[in-house]
């Protein structure tokens, strides 16, 4: 029913309007004859105008996009044991990519400070390295495997997502002077209080080939390190 | 006025929740589990007809919550069976053949030797088109000898890019910095200007997800009269975004 009333305006308004157009208003000046002819045999070969253009503007839908908080960025400290120059503290920072619920990949940096052998000890004065050369410093580019998923409970109300993972990779350790080719593995363990924070427990060996006292050695370097990160 | 600033101070909440995605469940059931995973258990359902708001996204899964404020994940293969508010049915973009044949940027790390030197690099590209892209790379490499670095800047044509085995060819130029060990009689560090021309393959693995190999062939535009010519070989992963 209402569509035939609006039919119905519709046409009679069409209707007026073209009536309009065809009437001679007093300040409407005709062109001249010749343009008009020319005009209107044009309006002949031309296809007949659409009487209604058919004008529905479409609801724009705005989707809210879904924030994936797929990135973990923090910073950790802990304990590093350097081969032949003791353990020493050891910070850094991660970052963390997570793929997929199994999958992570980690880019970390470390630094440390390596301390004096059991050799200079001994000996006294001696010094094997210069105070710059004993900076210990790392990159790992690695790849996580959360193999123990799981959750923790703390007291009766409050559970917490968790995972035990393996971590391994490469990276770079730049220590007595050289920079060194390194490869990384570990397990880890982490904790999400909320959503948005993890707190992490790692163990890993930096293991690297350096000849930093004359002779080519394969160095384990273990480090053991807790950490916080946030998800973005 | 207070009455008016007490009413704003209600409807926020409200307002923020119609920021979040809301999809209605058309399949019998929604299962929310307690945690991002397969494994955590199922202690919600939420029955069809009845909607939740998406709050966000952890890899595969989705936290939620239902109009009863209940929160829990579910997981992505689940929500695409429900429905958004127009209808629609929901759809998650994971990545697929189409878009490794058609993206705008692509990064990733490789592994490999330069001059027989152990490196590691990273890299990022922009597409001009479906097969040609803009490269920019870095790279380190530590050898018995010396240690260094590169970056570089090239062209990377995509032969097919429609194909999963995809192969391609690349040109580019950059700088090499070159650091003698400190063990060797005179270490001084060495800057050249460098380019180098290459072919390599990429391989659709999963989602966004493809491995990289190449083959370079480098000319080191060094100060004394002749050229140093150095290979590199490099495979790593990549994703494309």
């Amino acid at each position: 029913m209402e569509t035939r009333i609006r039919l119905l305006l519709l046409s009679i308004a069409v209707a007026a309007c073209s009536g309009c157009a065809s009437m001679h208003w007093p300040w409407h000046h005709p062109k001249s004859d010749a343009a008009s002819a020319s005009a209107s045999t044009e309006d002949v070969d031309a296809a007949p105008p659409s009487v209604i253009e058919p004008q529905v503007e479409r609801r724009k839908i705005k989707v809210p996009k879904i924030r994936a908080k797929n990135v973990e960025l923090g910073a950790y400290y802990g304990e590093l044991s350097i081969q032949d120059f003791g353990a020493q503290p050891v910070a850094g920072l991660r970052f963390d990519y997570h793929i997929s619920e199994d999958l992570f990949a980690e880019v970390t940096y470390g630094r440390a400070k390596g301390g004096r052998t059991s050799f200079e000890e001994l000996s006294g004065r001696v010094q094997l390295l210069s105070d710059a050369e004993r900076r210990f410093t790392y990159y790992n580019l690695s790849l996580g495997y959360n193999f123990l998923p799981g959750e923790v409970f703390v007291g009766r109300n409050l559970a917490m997502t968790s995972a035990l993972y393996m971590i391994g990779g490469i990276g770079n350790v730049t220590f007595a002077g050289s920079h060194n080719f390194a490869v990384n593995f570990g397990a880890g363990f982490r904790v999400l209080p909320t959503d948005w924070l993890a707190l992490h427990i790692d163990v890993q060996d930096l293991v690297f080939k350096s000849n930093d006292i004359g002779v080519y050695q394969l160095k384990n370097n273990l480090q053991a390190t807790i950490g916080a990160t946030v998800f973005f | 006025m207070l009455a008016l600033w007490a009413v704003s101070l209600v409807s926020t909440p409200a307002r923020a929740a119609r920021d979040l995605l809301q999809l209605f469940v058309s399949q019998p059931y929604l299962e929310l589990h307690t945690g991002p995973g397969r494994g955590y258990p199922v202690t919600q359902v939420v029955a069809r007809g009845e909607s939740v708001d998406v709050l966000f996204r952890r890899t595969d899964w989705f936290k939620v919550r239902t109009e009863r404020g209940v929160e829990g994940w579910a997981s992505a293969r689940e929500l695409t069976l429900t429905t958004m508010a127009d209808g629609v049915q929901f759809h998650v973009n994971e990545g697929d053949r189409a878009g490794f044949a058609s993206h705008r940027w692509e990064s990733g790390v490789f592994a490999g030797a330069y001059a027989g030197a152990t490196l590691i690099a990273a890299y990022s590209a922009l597409s001009v088109t479906d097969n040609l892209k803009i490269e920019v790379g870095v790279s380190q490499f530590t050898g018995n000898v010396s240690d260094g670095y590169l970056a570089d800047i090239g062209l990377a044509h995509v032969i097919m890019p429609e194909w999963r085995f995809s192969p391609l060819v690349d040109i580019g130029t950059g700088f090499l910095r070159v650091q003698p060990k400190a063990t060797l009689v005179k270490p001084v560090d060495r800057n050249d200007e460098i380019g180098y021309v290459g072919i390599g393959a990429r391989y659709y693995l999963t989602r966004r997800f493809f491995v990289r190999g190449d083959f370079r062939k480098y000319v080191v535009f060094t100060k004394t009269n002749a050229n140093e010519v150095n290979e590199e070989w490099r495979l790593g992963f990549a994703f494309f975004y």
